[in-house]
């Protein structure tokens, strides 16, 4: 290990540590900005964090186009709903409190993942024998079809378990954090996301890390160096359905009702799976910072177009544009693509021990920029 | 027996509208490798421009399904304007997949456009039925609308299969689809030939809105959403870029949606497409039409 | 070539907001949509400085854009709709003066996630007492908000039984679905039907709670279910091999819950071409099926077509109904559905309670309305809450009916409707 090494490490575990105490010391805190929109903003965009950076190992990482990523995420949040529902009436834990309450969190997001990854797997095996828009079509086939099945199971209706019919929500959701709770939990999202971000780093410069890159840049050439393609096509699907599971019992501590249009192809909200795809795309493709990044900031638009104060001092006109949050929406996601095409991140990654280089490395972009246009002014000025 | 040609004759209702729309889906598909999402919005742009004009033309004393001239033309319209505006520049400096992002911000554009709009708003319109008249074969009603889309698709396929063949622009078309920077060299304007392909998939987008209202009577803003998912899976299960493939797959569709509801269980039709799909796909990759294409090393 | 970037994006820009913006202010009326902007600049000010403004917001969260915004902007223009009568009128009278009132109006897209955002934030501006969600799903998201953080909410629309059961801050102006079902059941006992089919959509709320509710009736009315089909999605299209199932199993009517841009297009006309001849009885949501039946269709189709509703012109026993249509007409020109009737109501509920409770804090206006012993009187009936804080009223049988010759199809009241 090298000192750079050695001095990296450290600093993102403190971050890590940083990100956690903050988790911690926040929840402790009180006051209605926080409990009404900070403490819920953040449990919704964690796991719209881990949902795209667990989408950008199929996608940016091993280069395979999925449509169908909340499938796993609906499979996670039912799974892990039913089960904490199941040991409320079993009469295992009463309020959301204690030791046995956090037995039953940990067995249920674990479980939730589990159940994801399972899934993935028999899904992963056909479908990733399939490239480009067939892969993505056959993904969003099994999406389509896992949705289709859970309004069709009995036990996933309205109560849940054996109180109520299949339909579309079930209520009495076990998992369900109310706003006090959300903040007295809110260290749970401080550990899941370091834990999941730092698997998905160890993931990613691992040995799997290196193989499935060489499978996206050159399937032909990696299998012919060695790499068993298909194994790790499916190794690297079924981790990330894994997070996505996981995703979807944060999702269901954060709602009291699931319904399975959240999960959907497409709706009403950012969260399904064509937009997990863009969150991926616009953060960059294979750099899981950049998918952080793009999670956060797209919520953030989407959180402050309905709910922003400053719409309000908006010229009226831009006001009725406003009404329409979809629209807004849509059209900024079209100006970021056309001006950064590659993404917020391009494939670099965002790294603490970078930082005290940035200013010299905006130094060189503008030197670099004024050069160009000094040579622009020059060859015009030669011409006329 | 009744039992079985009922669930075929529903079968082929749903699956001739799927089967048109796919038919202008494929063609966008197959030249620009796009999987254009706002496809599904272009039928609500025709179905609402259909909704608007039916009762003019009425009125005027002219069939109403003349209206599909001015839809074709608004849609193909909107087409050139979205391939315009917003895919041109971003495939200038993106890849496929920028692309991809950008028609579903588009689809989303438009579906709140059109909300937007007064006269349109959110509320479902109900347009004209047209060739209500029904037939009765072996016992069973068919609507006229169904025969018609049937036709429709089947001409509407030969026509296309002609012009891609023999018409030069069309013969442009091919040369893109195949290898854009070939076609460059050849000294064929790509732009021209993106754009025109776009004008022809959004304008027979009409021709399916037509047809689509005639059977399915209603249209709202978001009624392109399943359509287009729809026109998705049949192309690709015919094979994309092949017409007949899309006609074909269309109809599987209809009929094994038809053919779950009757046979099986209704609220499951969904699950029962996608397997059929999933099936099909795996035993040929290439969907049923499609032609396998070695990869180059 | 970046010139060119820019200058489609501009054209694009130019484009969709001028269009937007005249569509956002042409929608909602050019009146109301500068009273709306106005109160919720006005909500910012009494939620900080106490009630010294002489206005009163009242929240409102519903889908206003996306798939299910017929349903919102529908509750939204019922609720704007009773704003402006009351405040023309004079506003609310508590016992520290009169205000007026406002709404700040929230869209969910019909997302739990969004629908919770919402109701946090307006909160977090101050607002005790809210109109929402219009949907079942997004309603059971915010319920038990509404009741840790004490804001009162009525659902206007959110029919599933457990939504006000264990939560005392929640209120609907609507019915809940075993009501509904129990009464449509009683109906086809009443009229001597043995044997009943149910088509439904297995992936709705509002759908499978009513069928469940039917199913539960008909058990103990000795009615036989001889078929039950369902549709995987509220957007199904195609019918006709339900109905298929139905013919063959020799069903004498079809519960049929599903709302009116179902029946009239779709569902009917498919029925009937299916070879199905007896009755189809809906639920509330089959109101204004008169709205979506083509031009050009049979309309003798609509023959037979039954449904239980909140509340008949006819058959109202005060002037209230007939006022709400006549000014809902004058106001938007067309006839309201039950989302704006109940979406109205919400709002004079609550006019109701704060003028019972004096005052316009969340606590005493809850304590207002679980006065069970109030009457209410609003446009969808006379009702009173019972101790779950569901409206105890009586439904009303409607149908349509077509005679050759005719127009078009007319709506008419059969009878009231009591659960023995």
């Amino acid at each position: 290990m090298t000192k750079t090494d050695k001095r990296r490490y450290l600093l993102n575990f403190a971050a890590a540590v940083l990100v956690f105490a903050v988790t911690v010391v926040m929840g402790m805190t009180g006051g209605d900005a926080m409990k009404l929109s900070i403490a819920p903003s953040i449990w919704q965009c964690s796991y719209l964090i881990i949902m795209a950076a667990s989408l950008n190992l199929v996608l940016g990482f091993l280069g395979q186009l999925s449509l169908g990523h909340c499938g796993f995420m609906a499979v996670g949040a039912y799974t892990s709903a039913l089960l904490s529902l199941a040991f409320e009436r079993a009469g295992f834990y009463t309020d959301k409190s204690g030791p046995a309450f956090l037995l039953v969190l940990v067995l249920s997001v674990l479980l939730a993942g589990i159940a994801a990854a399972v899934l993935g797997l028999v899904v992963g095996i056909p479908a990733l024998r399939l490239k480009g828009d067939y892969l993505a079509i056959i993904t969003l086939g099994f999406g389509m079809i896992i949705v289709n099945v859970i309004n069709n199971l009995p036990f996933c209706g309205q109560q849940g378990l054996d109180q109520g019919s299949a339909s579309s929500a079930l209520y009495a959701n076990g998992l369900a954090f109310s706003n006090d709770e959300k903040m007295s939990y809110l260290w749970v999202v401080g550990v899941v996301v370091i834990l999941c971000m730092t698997s998905m780093f160890m993931f990613v410069r691992s040995k799997y890390g290196r193989a499935i890159r060489a499978i996206r840049d050159n399937e032909i050439a990696a299998s012919a160096s060695g790499i068993n393609v298909s194994y790790f096509k499916v190794i690297t699907f079924t981790i990330s359905a894994f997070y996505a599971g996981i995703t979807g019992a944060l999702y269901s501590c954060c709602n009291a009702a699931l319904a399975t249009t959240s999960f959907a192809f497409t709706n009403g909200s950012i969260l399904n799976s064509v937009f997990i795809v863009v969150m991926v795309v616009v953060g960059g493709m294979g750099s899981l910072t950049g998918s952080v990044i793009a999670a956060v900031l797209l919520f953030l638009l989407n959180y402050t177009i309905k709910n922003g104060g400053w719409v309000d001092l908006l010229p009226a006109f831009l006001q009725g544009v406003f009404t329409y949050p979809m629209l807004v929406y849509s059209i900024a996601l079209i100006i970021v693509i056309m001006f950064r095409p590659r993404g917020i991140m391009g494939s670099r990654e965002f790294a603490l021990c970078d930082i005290p280089k940035w200013p010299g490395q905006f130094r060189s972009y503008l030197a670099a920029r004024r050069a160009g246009r000094e040579d622009r002014r020059k060859e015009a000025a030669h011409h006329g | 027996m009744i039992t079985f040609i009922q669930f075929l004759i529903t079968g082929l209702r749903l699956g001739s509208v799927y089967a048109l729309i796919a038919l202008g889906y494929t063609m966008v598909y197959g030249i620009i490798k796009l999987i254009n999402f706002a496809h599904g919005d272009f039928i609500m742009v025709g179905g609402y421009s259909l909704f608007f004009t039916i009762p003019v033309f009425m009125n005027l004393g002219l069939p109403g399904w003349l209206a599909v001239v001015p839809a074709i033309v608004i849609c193909a319209l909107v087409g050139m304007l979205v391939e315009l505006l917003a895919y041109r520049p971003v495939r200038k400096t993106g890849n496929n997949l920028t692309c991809l992002i950008t028609a579903i911000a588009m689809s989303f554009v438009l579906e709140n456009l059109a909300q937007a709009i007064p006269a349109i708003g959110p509320d479902p319109k109900v347009p004209y039925t047209l060739f209500a008249s029904t037939i009765s074969i072996a016992g069973v009603s068919v609507s006229h609308a169904t025969i018609l889309t049937v036709a429709v698709s089947a001409v509407i396929m030969v026509a296309l299969y002609f012009f891609t063949q023999k018409a030069k622009i069309g013969c442009a078309m091919r040369c893109v689809s195949e290898d854009k920077e070939a076609a460059t060299l050849m000294g064929i304007d790509v732009n021209k030939a993106i754009i025109v392909t776009f004008g022809i998939g959004a304008g027979l987008a009409a021709v399916a809105a037509l047809m689509y209202i005639a059977q399915y009577p209603k249209v709202f803003t978001t009624m392109g959403v399943t359509l287009g998912i729809y026109a998705f899976v049949a192309a690709v299960l015919g094979g994309i870029g092949s017409l007949p493939g899309a006609v074909l797959g269309g109809l599987v569709i209809g009929i094994v949606q038809s053919g779950a509801n009757t046979y099986i269980n209704s609220s499951m039709s969904d699950t029962f497409v996608y397997l059929i799909l999933i099936v099909v796909l795996m035993l040929k990759p290439a969907g049923i039409l499609g032609k396998n294409v070695g990869e180059k090393v | 070539m970046k010139k060119n970037r820019l200058l489609a994006l501009l054209l694009a820009l130019c484009m969709a907001f001028s269009l937007a913006a005249c569509g956002g202010s042409g929608t909602s009326g050019d009146t109301s949509d500068g009273e709306s902007a106005d109160g919720a600049a006005d909500a910012g000010d009494a939620g900080e400085s106490g009630s010294s403004d002489a206005s009163i917001t009242l929240g409102m969260i519903g889908p206003l854009t996306g798939s299910l915004a017929v349903y919102g902007t529908h509750v939204q223009r019922g609720v704007e709709l009773a704003i402006e009568e009351i405040n023309a009128a004079g506003g609310v009278t508590l016992s520290d003066g009169t205000y007026q009132l406002a709404v700040e109006a929230r869209d969910d897209q019909g997302d739990s996630t969004e629908c919770v955002n919402a109701m946090n934030s307006l909160i977090s501006e101050g607002i005790g007492l809210v109109i929402g969600s219009a949907t079942s799903g997004c309603t059971s998201a915010i319920t038990s908000i509404a009741n840790s953080e004490g804001v009162v909410l009525i659902t206007p629309s959110g029919t599933a039984d457990t939504l006000t059961t264990e939560m005392d801050y929640v209120f609907r102006t609507c019915f809940k679905d075993s009501f509904q079902g129990e009464l449509a059941a009683q109906y086809a006992a009443d009229e001597g039907y043995t044997k009943v089919g149910i088509v439904y959509c297995s992936a709705d709320t509002y759908s499978a709670g009513l069928r469940d509710a039917f199913t539960a009736a008909c058990a103990d009315k000795g009615l036989e279910v001889v078929a039950e089909e369902s549709v995987a999605t509220m957007t199904e299209v195609d019918y006709t091999n339900q109905f298929n199932k139905m013919v063959s199993a020799g069903a004498e009517l079809v519960f049929t819950p599903f709302y009116y841009d179902v029946m009239g297009p779709y569902l009917v006309p498919q029925a009937r071409s299916a070879g199905f001849t007896g009755v189809l009885l809906g639920a509330d949501g089959v109101d204004n099926t008169e709205t979506t039946i083509p031009d050009g269709a049979d309309l003798s189709v609509y023959n037979d077509v039954m449904f239980v509703n909140h509340y008949s012109t006819e058959l109202a026993t005060s002037d209230i109904s007939v006022n709400f249509v006549a000014s809902y007409e004058a106001k938007y020109g067309e006839t309201p559905n039950n989302f704006d009737a109940l979406g109205y109501d919400a709002v004079y509920v609550y006019k109701a309670a704060m003028e019972a409770a004096g005052s316009a804090d969340a606590a005493a206006v809850q304590a207002a309305l679980a006065n069970q012993s109030v009457t209410y009187e609003v446009a969808t009936g006379s009702f009173s809450f019972d101790d779950t804080g569901t409206p105890i009223k009586s439904g009303v049988l409607m149908g349509y009916s077509y005679t050759e010759g005719d127009e078009a199809v007319s709506k008419i009241a059969v009878k009231v409707l009591n659960v023995a």
